[in-house]
């Protein structure tokens, strides 16, 4: 990985089929595109370009507290009231017998995202901060794992959804918890968008 | 570069437990869109809504595009999902339409998650719905069949890796 500038061309695998891509210097703006797959295999980026993904994840997990703590919104039938959280709906369901589709909501609503925002955190901070924590290499691959379990976006939908069906039937008011849950998936989509694997694996690789 | 590279191993499981997954996820999929997913009580009428069903009513409700929009993310997705990785698993190992196949499995992950809001949906509804016998949301066996056949597809997209679509023989037995 020394000889980056060197004239000699240096082969690099395709993040998607692995095809061996010979690596050109690429003038500001460009893209690399692998020859097989049409993928893009190397951008031209800025090097500072890791700190808005920290600014994002570090906002994030602020967030995702906010969104949990505080109702989302209520629902009102005949003078009879009830608010609810993104856990509530995990534990009705759980009470109802339904553990694993309550599972499943717990997992990719709450832990899932909460976790990927971590495990982003913590390897982005190191690379920003130029300390060799531990386990980094391991925590980017939890992160690559639980990017597809990324799910706030999902769940921000079905409140908007739900909204729409209960106001048929009742009255629904809106709560502070909504104002978080949408600035949660809008951080959380573009942390995803802003996490560049490859800069933090050589960042990673600077530090060893 | 005349013969091709050799295949890791590990790639002959991910390519059995794709195909088992996938397998699961078809015959999982029709009970999931034909028995309820949740009944909704609303002033003491007690109401069954499938997943289909749950569509027809915001449509009738006069809210078509949240119904295209659940449509698509309930119903659309994840048959697309299971059409697409079948077809993968079909054309697994020759040597026709690789560039398709590649931006289908491309196209199939970015979406594939969205197919979560009907479960998402379920649960917050089942939060609000605890008013009894003014308006209450039950889940129904429907839902344990829908939730595992996100959860098959899910599982089965991220063990069929994009590099097997260029892999032009089957794994050898180990």
């Amino acid at each position: 990985m020394t000889e980056l500038s060197s004239p000699t061309p240096r082969w690099i695998s395709c993040p998607e089929c692995e095809a061996a891509c010979r690596e050109v210097p690429l003038p500001p703006r460009a893209v690399l595109h692998c020859r097989r797959c049409g993928v893009v295999v190397r951008k031209s980026t800025r090097p500072t370009s890791l700190q808005p993904a920290w600014a994002l994840a570090t906002a994030g997990l602020l967030l995702m507290v906010m969104a949990n703590v505080t109702p989302i919104m209520s629902f009102d039938v005949a003078g009879n009231t009830q608010t609810n959280l993104i856990g509530t709906g995990v534990i009705t369901l759980y009470k109802q017998g339904y553990w694993p589709v309550a599972g499943l909501v717990f997992f990719s609503a709450i832990a899932a995202p909460a976790l990927y925002l971590a495990t982003v955190w913590y390897v982005v901070a190191a690379c920003c901060l130029a300390r060799p924590w531990p386990g980094l290499h391991r925590m980017l691959t939890w992160a690559e794992i639980l990017e597809s379990w990324n799910l706030v976006p999902v769940f921000a939908l079905a409140t908007l959804v739900s909204v729409v069906k209960l106001d048929t039937l009742g009255t629904v008011t809106w709560h502070h918890g909504a104002i978080w849950l949408a600035v949660l998936s809008i951080c959380a989509f573009l942390t995803s968008q802003l996490f560049d694997h490859r800069m933090v694996e050589e960042r990673l690789e600077e530090l060893a | 570069m005349n013969s091709p590279p050799p295949i890791p191993s590990s790639d002959h499981l991910r390519l059995q437990t794709c195909r088992a997954l996938v397998i699961a996820g078809i015959i999982l999929y029709v009970p999931a869109n034909v028995i309820p997913v949740m009944t909704m009580t609303v002033v003491g009428r007690v109401e069954p809504l499938t997943v289909l069903g749950g569509v027809e009513e915001l449509y009738h409700s006069g809210l078509p595009v949240i119904a295209g929009i659940v449509f698509l993310a309930s119903i659309v997705v994840p048959f697309c999902k299971l059409a697409t990785l079948s077809w993968l698993l079909i054309m697994h190992g020759s040597t026709e339409c690789q560039q398709q196949r590649a931006t289908a499995r491309r196209i199939v992950h970015l979406i594939g998650s969205w197919s979560m809001v009907d479960i998402f949906l379920l649960s917050v509804l089942a939060a609000v719905g605890q008013l009894g016998v003014l308006a209450s949301v039950v889940a129904k066996p429907g839902a344990f069949f829908f939730a595992a056949v996100l959860v098959c597809t899910i599982f089965a997209s991220e063990s069929y890796k994009p590099r097997m679509i260029w892999q032009t023989r089957e794994p050898l037995e180990t």
